[in-house]
């Protein structure tokens, strides 16, 4: 109901700023993939998004439907950023103001949003190459999910290099995870210093477990870090917290994301990975991945990317080593 | 091909046309115009806002230094690897700017390694005379005396196209493109 009202509330925003004035544009994005964990998944993003021109500079909104389904629910293949359920989902729909002055940077966003915990972006997971979502952030490894969104108000104040983000508001989750109705609080700050930028997260929020079985909050706080130079990009996240009460969660990853001139279209990529859910028997959970891989833009936006997964521990997967393939295109259209 | 001249002796009024229409994005440059080039211009940006590079395309004469803002609201990895200048800014946020000195000449295909529906193009070209059409085709050369000159125009697409082009007091001049 929440969701179909703020999606309703921006589209009429979108509808009755000035036609000129306006600045609007309408992305798809399709995808498929395969796994020699024999699942198969399709998915599809549309979102439409734009500014208000100079009618009301700096008022900005997104408003974003996903779709998608996988063959086997066992497993994390395709789930980088998006759910792969078989339903429809709305996933963010938010208006965002953001005032520039003097260099200081203060932005409020009302709506649904991705939570701002960390590296959060949709576009951080789902379009960099990783066929799969880090351990630490697929909802059901007891930490925090890619899919977790907020219904809320967030505001940023700072600078460029150096700002504080605050969010209130209740879950709207999506996925498979989905947090037990209540209030959310996360608080980031980031700060970049030459090729570095360094990020620091708290939340306080409601377990996505049953209340029988999980009590009390689910806190986390942690640390991310992205270092980038001609072409080399690494960054990494370590949290540490509970995912609900007598309980502990901690682990994190570590990319390596190489995209030199000379590769053309071939971006190279790894990943080594580490959670660690400290539980009473048997549910405690202690596993680690590493993936290599590529994505290789094949034709204008198509893109063909791979992966090969080496996985230990005590993962819901069955199989050791798994191999991935999923292949995307995006198309656009301005108004 | 064909150009229009305006009445302004030294200001030459166009209209670029593909299959017979007005043309958005139709790059033309003039060459051995005489007397002092244009001043250069004083800022050229390619602006990164909404998950698009504004303007779509652009030209500029070798030696330009283009700044690459990002002003949207996630970070963004711009680089160009084909032809023409090739570089990788690397991932850089919201609010910082980096700049591509475009030191020769050629099409530089820019994109974005995260976004896939980010795309631009970047024309250097060795001329001081450049102009890239509007929505409704129309372009202006600045400084143009009279004369007959070798010009060239390109648009995304398809390959530079070269003639002569007659500038004249009071004649339009145009330009089409297959």
């Amino acid at each position: 109901m929440i969701r179909g009202v703020v999606a309703c509330g921006l589209a009429c925003l979108a509808v009755a700023l000035p036609a000129g004035a306006q600045s609007i544009a309408i992305e798809g994005t399709h995808s498929a993939g395969a796994s020699s964990e024999e699942l198969a998944a399709v998915g599809t993003q549309l979102r439409v998004f734009g500014d208000a021109g100079e009618t009301l500079r700096g008022l900005r909104f997104q408003i974003e439907g996903s779709w998608g389904w996988r063959s086997e629910d066992e497993g994390d293949f395709f789930g980088a950023a998006y759910p792969y359920g078989g339903a429809v989902d709305l996933m963010e729909a938010y208006g965002e103001y953001v005032v520039e002055h003097r260099g200081w940077v203060r932005a409020v966003k009302g709506g649904r949003y991705r939570t701002p915990f960390g590296i959060s972006a949709a576009s951080d997971h789902a379009y960099i190459g990783f066929l799969r979502a880090p351990l630490i952030r697929y909802g059901e490894y007891y930490a925090l999910s890619n899919m977790y969104l907020e219904q809320g108000a967030d505001v940023v104040i700072g600078k460029p290099r150096l700002s504080v983000e605050g969010s209130v508001g209740a879950p709207g989750d999506v996925g498979e995870a989905i947090r037990r109705p209540g209030t959310t609080a996360v608080v980031r700050t980031q700060a970049v210093l030459g090729a570095w930028v360094l990020g620091a997260s708290y939340i306080d929020t409601t377990p996505y477990m049953p209340a029988r079985f999980a009590s009390g909050r689910a806190r986390f706080g942690g640390v991310d870090v992205r270092w980038m130079s001609d072409g080399v990009l690494a960054r990494g996240e370590w949290l540490g917290g509970q995912p609900f009460e007598g309980t502990r969660t901690t682990g994190g990853y570590a990319d390596l994301i190489v995209h030199r001139p000379a590769m053309g279209p071939v971006t190279a990529f790894g990943r080594a990975e580490r959670l660690v859910y400290d539980a009473i028997p048997p549910f405690a959970l202690s596993t680690h991945r590493y993936t290599a891989g590529a994505r290789i833009r094949l034709w204008r936006t198509v893109a063909l990317s791979t992966g090969v997964v080496y996985q230990g521990g005590q993962l819901t997967q069955h199989r050791r080593t798994a191999f991935d393939l999923g292949l995307s295109g995006s198309w656009r259209r301005n108004f | 091909m064909a150009i229009e001249a305006a009445p302004a002796v030294d200001e030459v009024h166009g209209v670029a046309r593909v299959a017979g229409r007005p043309h958005k994005d139709v790059v033309v440059w003039l060459d051995e115009v005489p007397g002092p080039p244009p001043a250069a211009p004083g800022r050229v940006v390619l602006d990164q806002r909404n998950l698009r590079f504004l303007p779509h395309v652009m030209a500029v004469r070798v030696g330009t230094r283009v700044e690459m803002p990002n002003n949207d609201r996630v970070f963004h990895n711009v680089f160009s690897f084909k032809d023409g200048k090739r570089f990788d800014l690397g991932l850089y946020p919201v609010g910082t700017s980096k700049i591509v000195d475009f030191d020769k000449p050629g099409l530089s295909r820019i994109f974005c390694n995260i976004h896939p529906t980010m795309a631009a193009y970047v024309i250097a070209v060795a001329s001081t005379h450049i102009a890239v059409s509007d929505a409704d085709g129309r372009f202006v050369l600045s400084d143009v005396p009279p004369g007959r000159y070798p010009y060239h125009a390109w648009r995304p697409g398809v390959e530079t196209m070269s003639g002569t082009l007659t500038v004249a007091a009071g004649q339009p001049v145009e330009v089409g493109l297959p």
